[in-house]
């Protein structure tokens, strides 16, 4: 019997997916708060359309629903890894421009920030309990971004931000799946769900 | 077959209007890049005036006369435009004022279905000017904290750095504070490695894209601008029966009990419902003292702090320490008024003049002359006049 079966395998991995669900929730209130004040300070219009971000997954999935569960954590663990790189840098730019001036803007990105590397941690846990090979980090980051003018990079912070909070409604309904199936299921989650 | 659902999530706070959706989102690449903004990111003076070219990527297909400028987010009049050529217009724009954020004012160059084709970030602002006033107090001499403020003039609208520097006068080494922010934004803090009799020069400079300004070097000994801790334990409780007072006592701040220093104290004191704090600053050296004509069967809140001055006979002022917490204690209750109800003002006033009546007439049996009239001695006739209440109130009872 893989460790994975085991009776208090599945109540881990529900409760690991509860707590997830429950941080990715709080997740998407931050950042949805972080994006007003971004917006605020960098006095950009909320409507701006920019293009998808160099090095982020999209949270749009085309085939959502014929996804596994191990497929989907892989699919977050990826998105969330590159959205600690990315954050990281925006504090830094943001540090750089700005310095520690600004007492919002500044630690809510710190916090955001926070909160996406220990989703990103769970999801590693929630792999190991599923008996799956963590993919190592190396190689999973995002090339150097392009050197980006001032205003692009308002711009760019303003397309992660985004991409971040749509992320943190799929994880919802990813781990919501993944509950409700318990640990090692290779079968499509909403297929099954739905048969 | 089940239909594959994409979750395509729009979480609350992230508009996305129709007008936005058909418009060409901005690519982040610079290879991408539908046109460019000359000058890129410029600083200027407020007052100052500037023309800016956007010019199209010949690719695009776009001409001068389908482009146009918004500022912040605000479209520009088109008869600032200039075409400076098939693919290339200008904006010229006068007299700008200071940034609206930090961050840099936005000039977008837009296509003419409002898609972003290029921007520029314009910093608008002031020199910093000289940092003043600047102030230093150091805790129990082992730190240093320093305010300054930023300059007569205020905002220069641009992000604006300062950097506190010392050092030791006559042995040369600059040193930079590092703990910014934490008293104030106009603050820095020492945590440590600070040499006694010896003053530091001390100064503060501040830079922003248009400059640098160096404020007057200040000269300081740590041990004339110690303050300390507020004072510890202290207690409130009663003074016997007297309705009107509550002694106070406290403990001198331990943290300096090695160093030869004087301490003074200052009480402060509230009603529970109050937010008026009166304020007693004749305490002295002394480590109690009686509060006195308080109301009767009344929560008082009361908090003491610190002076420490003459530190290794220094001659400054001293720096008041913050207020202790707040200690709360209780008048007793008026036998009088006893039993809920509060007397009138005129029945009160009444009470006063037959007590004032009374107390001067005791005055005159127990004492000589008015100087050794004080508030001992009112204390004194308090705790008579209690003391015959009630042997009068018992004899009442007997009676009964």
């Amino acid at each position: 019997m893989a460790a994975a079966d085991t009776p208090s395998a599945s109540l881990r991995h529900h409760d690991l997916c509860s707590r997830g669900i429950r941080l990715a929730r709080k997740m998407r209130s931050d950042v949805t708060d972080l994006l007003d004040i971004y917006v605020e300070r960098q006095g950009l219009d909320a409507s701006i359309s920019v293009a998808a971000v160099e090095g982020v997954p999209a949270a749009a999935a085309e085939r959502w629903a014929e996804q596994t569960g191990t497929q989907r954590l892989l699919d977050n663990l990826a998105a969330y890894r590159a959205f600690r790189v990315l954050l990281a840098q925006m504090l830094e730019e943001q540090r750089e421009q700005l310095g520690d001036a600004d007492s919002e803007l500044g630690p809510a990105l710190a916090a955001v920030l926070l909160q996406v590397s220990a989703f990103a941690y769970h999801l590693e846990e929630l792999l190991e309990l599923e008996s799956r090979r963590v993919p190592a980090e190396e190689g999973s980051e995002p090339p150097a971004p392009p050197r980006l003018s001032l205003f692009e990079q308002k711009l760019r912070g303003l397309g992660v931000l985004r991409e971040l909070a749509q992320w943190a409604v799929r994880s919802v309904r990813d781990l919501r799946q993944l509950a409700k199936h318990g640990p090692g299921s290779s079968a499509a989650l909403g297929l099954a769900e739905s048969q | 077959m089940h239909a594959s659902t994409p979750p395509a999530p729009q979480p609350r706070g992230l508009p996305v209007p129709c007008s936005a959706a058909h418009r060409s989102p901005f690519p982040l690449s610079p290879a991408a890049d539908p046109a460019v903004i000359s000058p890129q990111d410029p600083t200027l003076l407020i007052g100052s005036s500037l023309t800016a070219t956007c010019t199209v990527s010949a690719d695009l297909r776009l001409r001068a006369q389908d482009l146009y400028w918004t500022l912040n987010g605000r479209r520009l009049p088109a008869n600032s435009y200039t075409a400076l050529g098939p693919t290339t217009l200008s904006v010229a724009l006068g007299r700008l004022n200071g940034s609206r954020q930090q961050s840099g004012d936005n000039l977008v160059c837009h296509s003419r279905d409002g898609g972003i084709l290029a921007g520029s970030c314009l910093y608008v602002g002031l020199p910093p000017e000289k940092p003043v006033n600047i102030s230093c107090w150091s805790r129990n001499m082992k730190d240093l904290t320093c305010t300054w403020a930023p300059g007569t003039e205020g905002e220069t609208f641009l992000h604006t750095n300062y950097t506190l520097k010392y050092k030791l006068r006559w042995y040369g080494r600059d040193n930079t504070c590092q703990e910014y922010h934490t008293a104030g934004p106009y603050s820095c803090h020492i945590p440590k490695d600070l040499a006694l009799f010896t003053p530091y020069e001390i100064w503060v400079e501040a830079s922003n894209r248009l400059g640098v300004a160096v404020s007057d070097v200040v000269m300081l000994d740590i041990l004339d601008v110690v303050t300390t801790d507020p004072p510890s334990d202290v207690h409130v409780s009663r003074v016997g029966d007297l309705e009107d007072q509550l002694s106070v006592r406290w403990s001198s701040p331990p943290a300096l009990k090695d160093f030869l220093f004087q301490a003074k104290y200052q009480i402060q004191y509230r009603v529970e419902d109050s937010s008026e704090w009166k304020v007693v600053d004749d305490v002295g050296n002394q480590t109690s003292c009686r509060l006195a004509g308080l109301r009767p069967g009344t929560v008082y809140f009361v908090q003491v702090r610190c002076n420490p001055f003459g530190i290794y006979g220094s001659k400054k002022a001293g720096i008041w320490s913050d207020w202790s917490n707040p200690t709360a204690a209780s008048t007793p209750r008026s036998e009088r008024t006893a039993g809920g109800c509060d007397p009138k003002g005129g029945e009160q006033n009444t009470t006063l003049r037959r007590e004032l009546k009374q107390f001067f007439g005791w005055v005159k049996k127990h004492s000589y002359g008015c100087s050794n009239l004080s508030i001992k001695l009112y204390d004194q006739w308090r705790v008579w006049l209690q003391k015959s209440h009630k042997t009068r109130n018992q004899v009442g009872s007997t009676r009964r």
